[in-house]
C-alpha cells in the first residue's frame, strides 16, 4: 500500500534556517524537493553565505583527515555511537591536531623502512659481485672506495676513466675491475680521502653515474657494506613490528573516537546537503517537500515550538504535475514487508498505483509450494532459511531469506497433498498422496488443468486490477484493452467449459460473441494496427495462461529427479555407494528446488501478472533524517524496501 | 509391433516438442543473458528487469511442454 503524501512548503525567518533544518532532520519525515515552478512558489535560490560555505570546507576536510589517520592506523570499522554535538568539532579539530603528526611520523618512517628493505636484496646482489674484486688496500684508514657498474658495451669508457683517476691522484689510486656478469663490468677505485670531490666531479663529467647505497649502509668496501647490509636486513623488520605495536596502540586509543568524529561531521555535512534545494526571500527561507500525511501535524507542531511560533508549514495544492512528483513510500504488515524487496527489484510503483507487494506475498509462496510441493526439501529449505535468518539482520538478502522461509512452509504443505518426501522416498516411508500424486502418469493431466485454472484465476485477477486502475486513471485506452482482454478471456472460459461438457451448451454462443466482442474491444485499444493486433494479443493472452504450466512442469521435473535418485540408490549392487549418489543427486535436486521455483514464480508475477495492470517507475520516498535515525521513527522506510 | 511402433512416435514427437522449444529458448536466453549481464554490471538496480527480460522466452519451452503433453495424454 501506498503512503499519502502530502506537498508542504515550509517559510521561515532566515535566523532560524539551521534550527528548523535540525528540527526538521530528527523528526526525520520529510522528503525534501528542489522548489519547481509547478509548486506555484515565488523565492530565489538560497545563496549560501561565506561562513556556511567555509564551516563545510571545514568539515569536509576534516573528515578527509580522520579518514586518512583512520587508514594509517588500520582501525576496524564498527558502528558508531552518536557523540554528543556541542564541541564535537572541536574536539575533532582538536584530536587530529595532536594525533596527525605522531602518526604522520610513523606512517613515514614505515614506508622508508618498507622501501629500505625492498630494495636491500637488489644492493646485496650488486655488492656480492663486487666482493670478488675489492683489493686489501680498501680497508686501509683514510682511503675511499667507490664502485662503478657499466655494460660491457660501453666497456671502453672504464679504462679512460681508470688511467685519468690514476692522473688526477698522481698514480695513487688503486684501480681493479672485472666482469660480474655476461652484460655488466664493475670497476672499484680506491683513492686517498682528499682526491674524493675531484673523482666525483670527474665521475660526473663522464656522465658515468657510481654505485649508490642507502645512506645506512654508509660508505666503505664492499664486505663492510655488506656486512651493515646483512644487520639491517635483521634489524628493519623488528623496527617495523615497532612501530606496528605503536599504531594498533594508537588505534586502539583513538580509532572508537576517531570513527566517531567522522560519521558525526559526515552527518553534519549531509544535513547542510540540503541547503542548495531552499529558496529565499530577502528576509525568509522557503523550503518545499512531502510529508506522510500522518506526520504533517507532528512536523507543524515541533517547526511551531522550535522557532517560537515563527514559521509558516502551508499543504500545497495537489495539481496533476504535482502529483507526478510525489515519492512513493510503501507501507505494507509484517508478513509481507519482505515482498516489497521483490517489487522494488522490478520498479517502484507509481504514486496513487496499486503496491501488488499484498498480493504477492499471497500467490508468489503458494506458487513455490505448488511447484516444489516435497515435505523432505521444504523441511531441508526451512531449517537452511532460519539458520541465514540469525545471520542476516537486515537488507534485502534477509527478505530474499524470509520468503525462502515462507515457501518452504508451502512447499510441505503441498508435499503432504502430493504425498511426497524427497520424491518417491515418502511413499516408501508410507505416505500417500492426499490431492495429486504428481509420479503418476494418470495424474498428469488433472495436474496441468489444476495448474491452468491457477493461472485462469491468477490472470483474471491482474486484468480486474488493471481495469480498475485504468477505470480511476480515465485511460480509455487502457479501459478498453484491459476491458476487452477481460471480456475475451472469461468468455474463452465459458465456452472451454461448454466444450468440457461442465457447463451448459446455451451458452456457446454467448461465450462465442462475448470473446468476438472482447477481442474487437483489445483491437480498438490499438488504433488501425487493432485488426491485426488484437487477435495476436488475445493469442498472447492465451500464451499467459499457458505459461502457468511451468508449474507443473518444473514440479515433474524436480518429481523425476528425486525419483531417479532413489530408483539408482536400489539399483547400485552396493548400498554406500547406492547411498552417496542417491544424495548427491538429491543435493543437486535441493539446489534447483531452492532456484527454481523461485525464479518461475518471479516470472510468473512480472511477466504475466504485473503487465496486466502495474504502473512502476515511481520515485522512492527519502526522508531528510540522520544516518543515525534509521529505524527508529517509522514503520515504512523507503531505504529498507 | 505396430502398437509398440506408434508409442515410440509418440515419445519422439513429444520429445522433439520440448527439445526443439528448449534449443530454441536455449539461443535467446543466451543472447538476452550475456547482453543483460553487461547491463546489471553497469547499472546493478536493472536486475528486474534483466530477469524479465531473459524469462521472456521460456514461455516457448512451456509451449511446448503443452504440445508434448497433448502428444502424450492426447494421442498416446
Amino acid at each position: 500500500m501506498n503512503v499519502e503524501m502530502l506537498p508542504i512548503e515550509i517559510i521561515g525567518l532566515k535566523k532560524n534556517l539551521q534550527l528548523a533544518i535540525q528540527t526538521i532532520r530528527e523528526l526525520g519525515c520529510m522528503h525534501i524537493d528542489e522548489i519547481t515552478e509547478s509548486m506555484g512558489i515565488s523565492a530565489r535560490p538560497l545563496t549560501l553565505d561565506r561562513e556556511t560555505l567555509s564551516h563545510q570546507e571545514e568539515l569536509s576536510y576534516l573528515v578527509a583527515r580522520i579518514e586518512g589517520l583512520l587508514d594509517a592506523l588500520s582501525v576496524q570499522e564498527v558502528e558508531s555511537v552518536r557523540p554528543k554535538k556541542e564541541d564535537c568539532l572541536a574536539e575533532a579539530r582538536n584530536g587530529v591536531e595532536t594525533l596527525s603528526p605522531t602518526v604522520q611520523s610513523l606512517a613515514d618512517q614505515r614506508e622508508k623502512l618498507q622501501t629500505e628493505i625492498a630494495s636491500l636484496p637488489r644492493y646485496e646482489a650488486t655488492l656480492r659481485k663486487l666482493l670478488p674484486i675489492s683489493p686489501p688496500s680498501a680497508h686501509e684508514v683514510g682511503k675511499v672506495t667507490i664502485g662503478i657498474l657499466v655494460s660491457r658495451a660501453h666497456v671502453g669508457i672504464l679504462d679512460s676513466i681508470g688511467r685519468r683517476v690514476l692522473d688526477l691522484t698522481a698514480g695513487r689510486a688503486e684501480i681493479v675491475a672485472s666482469d660480474v656478469d655476461t652484460s655488466t663490468r664493475a670497476m672499484l677505485l680506491v683513492f686517498p680521502e682528499e682526491f674524493t670531490n675531484d673523482v666525483e666531479s670527474l665521475l660526473g663529467q663522464e656522465d658515468v653515474s657510481r654505485l649508490r647505497l642507502p645512506s645506512e649502509l654508509g660508505e666503505g668496501p664492499p664486505d663492510v657494506v655488506l656486512a651493515v647490509l646483512h644487520r639491517r636486513m635483521v634489524d628493519i623488520p623488528i623496527e617495523i613490528q615497532n612501530i606496528d605495536r605503536e599504531l594498533s596502540r594508537l588505534a586502539s586509543l583513538w580509532g572508537a573516537k576517531l570513527i566517531a568524529w567522522r560519521d558525526n561531521l559526515r552527518d553534519q555535512i549531509e544535513a547542510n546537503s540540503v541547503l542548495p534545494l531552499f529558496g529565499e526571500t530577502d528576509m525568509t527561507f522557503v523550503l518545499a517537500g512531502w510529508i506522510p500525511k500522518k506526520d504533517l501535524d507532528r512536523l507543524r507542531e515541533s517547526l511551531t515550538e522550535m522557532l517560537d511560533g515563527k514559521v509558516l508549514v502551508r499543504q500545497l495544492s495537489i495539481t496533476p504535475e504535482i502529483k507526478k512528483l510525489t515519492p512513493v513510500a510503501l507501507q505494507n504488515p509484517g508478513p509481507a514487508k519482505p515482498f516489497e524487496s521483490l517489487v522494488n527489484l522490478l520498479a517502484l510503483p507509481r504514486y496513487g498505483h496499486i503496491d501488488p507487494t499484498r498480493l504477492m506475498a499471497l500467490f508468489f509462496p503458494l506458487f513455490y509450494g505448488m511447484i516444489l510441493g516435497d515435505v523432505g526439501y521444504g523441511l531441508l529449505l526451512l531449517v537452511l532459511g532460519f539458520v541465514l535468518l540469525r545471520k542476516l539482520k537486515r537488507g534485502v538478502a534477509r527478505d530474499v531469506v524470509i520468503v525462502l522461509i515462507m515457501g518452504a512452509a508451502w512447499s510441505i504443505l503441498f508435499g503432504i497433498l502430493y504425498g511426497e518426501a524427497f520424491g518417491t522416498l515418502g511413499e516408501h516411508l508410507g505416505m500417500h498422496a492426499l490431492w495429486f500424486d504428481r509420479a503418476s502418469a494418470d495424474h498428469v493431466a488433472a495436474l496441468l488443468i489444476m495448474t491452468l485454472v491457477v493461472g485462469a484465476v491468477h490472470i483474471t485477477l491482474g486484468l480486474i486490477l488493471g481495469v480498475w486502475e485504468a477505470f480511476k486513471d480515465r485511460s480509455r485506452n487502457h479501459l478498453l484493452e484491459r476491458g476487452g482482454m477481460l471480456l475475451a478471456l472469461i468468455s474463452l472460459f465459458l465456452l472451454v467449459g461448454v466444450l468440457a461438457e461442465i457447463l451448459p451448451a446455451e451458452l456457446k454462443t454467448p461465450a462465442w460473441v462475448g470473446m468476438i466482442i472482447g477481442v474487437v474491444l483489445l483491437g480498438a485499444s490499438l488504433g488501425w494496427l487493432g485488426v491485426i493486433m488484437g487477435p495476436i494479443e488475445f493469442i498472447g493472452l492465451i500464451g499467459n495462461v499457458l505459461s502457468y504450466l511451468r508449474i507443473a512442469a518444473i514440479g515433474l521435473a524436480s518429481v523425476y529427479l528425486a525419483k531417479v535418485a532413489n530408483d539408482v540408490a536400489g539399483l547400485v549392487g552396493n548400498i554406500f555407494v547406492g547411498i552417496i549418489i542417491a544424495l548427491l543427486i538429491h543435493a543437486l535436486n535441493l539446489v534447483l528446488g531452492a532456484f527454481s521455483p523461485t525464479i518461475h514464480s518471479l516470472r510468473l508475477h512480472y511477466v504475466e501478472f504485473f503487465r496486466k495492470f502495474y504502473e512502476g517507475g515511481g520515485r522512492p520516498y527519502k526522508p531528510f533524517r540522520s544516518s543515525f535515525n534509521i529505524g527508529l521513527d517509522y514503520s515504512y522506510d523507503s531505504e529498507e524496501g | 509391433m505396430e502398437n509398440g511402433l506408434a508409442i515410440g512416435l509418440t515419445a519422439i514427437g513429444a520429445g522433439l516438442a520440448v527439445g526443439l522449444a528448449a534449443i530454441g529458448t536455449g539461443l535467446a536466453q543466451a543472447r538476452i543473458g550475456s547482453a543483460g549481464a553487461g547491463v546489471i554490471a553497469e547499472k546493478p538496480e536493472a536486475l528486474g528487469t534483466i530477469i524479465l527480460l531473459v524469462a521472456i522466452p521460456e514461455t516457448m519451452v512451456i509451449l511446448g511442454f503443452a504440445v508434448a503433453a497433448m502428444v502424450l495424454l492426447l494421442g498416446g
